[in-house]
């Protein structure tokens, strides 16, 4: 913003600011997979080094770094929805082997606890899955793993899988973590091909799930999950994939001189989630926005110089 | 860390079946072989990418199946009796059979295909040799044809095999324990060798999925030895392959994908072609099993003297 107020008349609200830096996270987020695929094919042409050199496994690390795990919702028959935050799906696990399920009867974080349940008679071992299976939940499809099994009614979590508020009445399943599949993405013009197939029709040791539209509510797409005997029922589904990046957040908390001051301690703060090498590259998105808005050609032009600049240097 | 325990080998825990894990170390499970070439073969910087696993898995399992028709040599061996009506219904898992013997009184005979058919379907017909029809218009069929009916009441002709008789290489009847033979009327130009045989002989009936046999296997053991597909039902789970085979499925798949995919050099396409056609063959000699002790053995016999 010091390069856009040179002159004291390229002032930007912090609204302004924070849809600003929102595009430019956004674009260089989608970027950093047309770059990765481009440096696939750089790497198979050997024109790409290992070590320090592979600029590969560090574009890896950065969407890496969105990789999020989450058991998904399921609707009561072989339909299961997203969460609202995936960008790109990258695999579905089914873990087919139940332990128990039911629902917690006390309340306290990263732990679980159910009254009616007998947890310590050898089914329940550290390192298994726990999921919320509440649809009604805040948390729900939100899954932790078993750290310890503390006396027949509680266990203690790697995380809080039923969310800080409401931890009472919380439906749950715990699965074990040998037997897990893979769940194929099939496209919807080769799913009935593949359904009635002999060989390669969807089994419990080979499940496919096709992807659907958006359900009405809060969820992401929905999955529809193949053979259609998978339900929860049968197992838990759970996801791994790349999620969008929080949108920034500029917070102040007074002004001052007619100007907010910048305040991080506010709640609602969050700063770029990209690694601090791409702060160039987000001040130049920036200034190209701001530049447009403030009508300040030479803006535009140096934001876009600077980013031209950056790239002929990365490739 | 090893595979399974030792308790879990020799009896599977505890569990029934406690023998299901006995062998078990010769074979790679179909899992494995998905698991494995994924791993090993799939990749952006591998020669195949962007390949969905279950175009893997139908080649997967297409391998397995052309192994078990021939190269496999593993066979499947049922036992039953024969009704009848002289029919023995072939095996949910049937592919194709290998030998077929009648068990009588301790001794397996191995039985003779019958080159000429024994069976058939048959019309209703009238006097005017015209197909009668039912209402809907479907063709009325007899339970039975009359070629049928005569094996299955033993009305057809054998021949007969005793070399103390004269009647010895004849064709007779057989029926209830009895032969009866015509006259000797005319040339004779000695026997049929190709359907000579004093065992029961049979025809296998592919559409219909029964094998039948002539008369003389009513109530009588057969055995069937047959070829399978190696698809276990239908349960994934339970597919496997020979380890000696290993490196051929994954050779097999390769090409199989490469030979399909849009795009690919020719000369990548044959050097994967030759590599699986290279280790077939190499499965094939491994499995065979030629070891020098067995060769010794068959050679003793070739100083003897033939009195």
């Amino acid at each position: 913003m010091s390069i856009a107020n040179k002159n004291n008349y390229g002032y930007i609200t912090p609204n302004d600011f924070n849809l600003y830096a929102k595009q430019a996270q956004l674009d260089i987020f989608e970027d950093y997979f047309y770059q990765y695929n481009s440096w696939v094919v750089k790497q198979n042409a050997r024109v790409s080094g290992s070590g320090y050199a592979d600029i590969l496994r560090g574009l890896v690390e950065v969407i890496d770094s969105f990789s999020e795990t989450r058991g998904l919702t399921n609707t009561g028959i072989n339909l299961f929805n997203l969460p609202e935050d995936y960008y790109l799906i990258n695999k579905i696990n089914l873990y087919p082997n139940i332990i128990t399920s039911s629902t917690t009867t006390a309340a306290a974080l990263n732990t679980l606890t159910d009254t009616n349940a007998t947890f310590n008679n050898g089914s329940v071992l550290p390192g298994q899955i726990v999921y919320n299976s509440s649809l009604t939940s805040v948390s729900s499809g939100v899954s932790a793993y078993v750290i310890s099994v503390d006396s027949a009614t509680q266990l203690t979590l790697s995380a809080n899988p039923f969310g800080t508020a409401a931890t009472i009445g919380n439906g749950y399943v715990i699965a074990t973590t040998a037997g897990i599949r893979e769940i194929e993405r099939v496209s919807q013009n080769k799913i009935f091909y593949l359904n009635s197939s002999h060989l390669t029709s969807p089994t419990t040791s080979y499940p496919a799930y096709v992807l659907g539209g958006a359900t009405a509510g809060t969820f992401g797409n929905t999955l529809t999950v193949y053979p259609t005997t998978i339900t929860i029922s049968s197992g838990i589904v759970v996801s791994q994939y790349i999620r969008y990046p929080l949108d920034p957040n500029w917070t102040y908390s007074s002004l001052t001189g007619g100007e907010p001051v910048f305040d991080e301690g506010q709640a609602d703060y969050q700063d770029f989630e990209l690694p601090e090498s791409d702060e160039p590259n987000i001040v130049n998105k920036i200034l190209q926005y701001a530049g447009v808005s403030i009508r300040e050609e030479q803006i535009v032009a140096f934001g876009q110089l600077q980013e031209s600049e950056d790239n002929t240097q990365q490739n | 860390m090893a595979y399974i325990t030792d308790y879990q080998y020799y009896e599977n825990n505890g569990t029934a079946p406690e023998d299901s894990n006995w062998g078990s170390y010769q074979y790679v499970t179909l899992d494995d072989i998905v698991t494995n070439f994924i791993l090993m073969y799939v990749g952006n910087d591998k020669l195949i990418n962007n390949v969905e696993k279950y175009n893997i898995l139908f080649h997967a399992k297409r391998g397995i199946q052309e192994l078990n028709y021939d190269a496999m040599k593993e066979i499947k061996i049922l036992e039953l009796n024969v009704s009848d009506q002289l029919r023995f219904i072939l095996p949910q898992d049937y592919v194709n059979w290998v030998r077929i013997s009648l068990y009588k009184n301790g001794v397996l005979m191995p039985l003779t295909e019958n080159i000429q058919t024994n069976w058939s379907g048959a019309y209703l017909q009238d006097n005017n040799y015209r197909i009668l029809f039912d209402e809907n218009g479907n063709i009325l069929k007899p339970e039975n044809s009359t070629l049928d009916m005569d094996r299955i009441a033993n009305t057809q002709k054998s021949i007969y095999l005793n070399a103390n008789s004269p009647q010895n290489g004849n064709e007779g009847f057989n029926i209830d324990g009895m032969w009866y033979f015509d006259y000797n009327i005319g040339n004779r130009f000695g026997l049929n060798t190709e359907t000579a045989n004093a065992n029961p002989t049979f025809v296998i009936d592919k559409a219909s999925g029964v094998i039948n046999f002539s008369s003389g296997m009513s109530g009588e053991l057969c055995i069937l030895e047959y070829v399978s597909d190696g698809m276990k039902n239908g349960v994934d789970s339970q597919i496997n392959l020979n380890k000696l085979f290993e490196d051929f499925i994954y050779a097999y798949i390769k090409y199989a994908i490469l030979t399909s995919k849009y795009g690919v050099q020719e000369y990548i396409i044959n050097r994967a072609k030759k590599d699986k056609a290279a280790l077939l063959r190499n499965a094939k000699l491994r499995l065979s099993n030629i070891h020098p002790g067995r060769l010794l053995m068959n050679l003793r016999g070739q100083s003897k003297w033939l009195k």
